[in-house]
């Protein structure tokens, strides 16, 4: 039985886009960027979930998707799963273009609802 | 703009203190002593980023609203070992700079305890320059 209480801890995932070769503080920017607007998005409608995710350690981990299009189709469906989830835009000052989508952030959000979303995901 | 937000926006009580009208940024200081991989790097910046931002929400609301308003800017600097996060915590708090320190529970890649991010801020850039001026990016 223990099992399943691990299983449904919160958990937030960033899915970053391997094609762009960002460097290392890069991609911790982006993904902090989407960690907290994701926290802040989350605590506006599921203020309990937030609180729980953060008690348990506030998981957080960071997968690596092909391209653009692995982004759009996983954001689409974590919303019709109704899980919270924030598209990066990178503002361009360094490494990429303007506008570039560089990182999908989803939760908090059940883990088993993460899983069943990016389980063919790598760890970056 | 919705009724509630509406609504909320003329009842909500007045922020504390001084609009700040300078720039502010987040730093990040990675601790480089430590060989982890950039997702795992990622995750640890991200648990100090929102450590950072509640923390911030509660002891320095003002800067927290100028920082989000003004595009939640975010550097990643390299820091040299634990010691070395420590020293410049220390430097920030006596400058009155909000710190957090993540320590990491250990379930990859490196040992439990690990101290493996420091978070500055949100605070005025130009304050932020004294302490990590010298430090390189990651």
């Amino acid at each position: 039985m223990a099992m399943v209480s691990t299983v449904d801890e919160p958990s937030m995932v960033f899915i970053a886009r391997h094609d762009l070769k960002m460097s290392a503080g890069k991609l911790a920017v982006q993904c902090s960027h989407a960690a907290v607007s994701c926290t802040l998005n989350a605590r506006k409608t599921h203020a309990r979930l937030v609180e729980r995710w953060r008690n348990a350690g506030a998981r957080k981990i960071c997968l690596r998707a092909d391209d653009l299009a692995t982004l759009q189709r996983l954001a689409g469906q974590a919303q019709v799963a109704g899980l919270v989830t924030y598209l990066v835009k990178d503002a361009g000052h360094t490494e990429v273009p303007p506008g570039t989508v560089t990182v999908l952030g989803i939760g908090p959000a059940p883990r088993r609802a993460i899983d069943a979303l990016v389980s063919e995901l790598k760890p970056y | 703009m919705g009724f509630r937000s509406f609504l909320h926006r003329i009842t909500a009580p007045a922020p504390l203190g001084e609009r700040l009208n300078e720039p502010c940024k987040m730093v990040c200081v990675v601790n480089q002593g430590l060989k982890m991989g950039k997702g795992k790097i990622a995750a640890q910046v991200g648990h100090g980023a929102v450590m950072a931002t509640m923390k911030s929400g509660i002891e320095k609301p003002m800067n927290l609203e100028q920082w989000l308003a003004t595009g939640q800017k975010k550097v990643c600097l390299k820091g040299r070992d634990a010691e070395h996060l420590l020293a410049l915590e220390k430097l920030a708090k006596a400058a009155g700079v909000l710190t957090t320190l993540v320590h990491d529970a250990g379930h990859t890649q490196i040992p439990s305890g690990s101290l493996t991010v420091l978070a500055l801020g949100p605070e005025i850039e130009a304050t932020l320059e004294e302490i990590t001026g010298e430090l390189k990016l990651l």
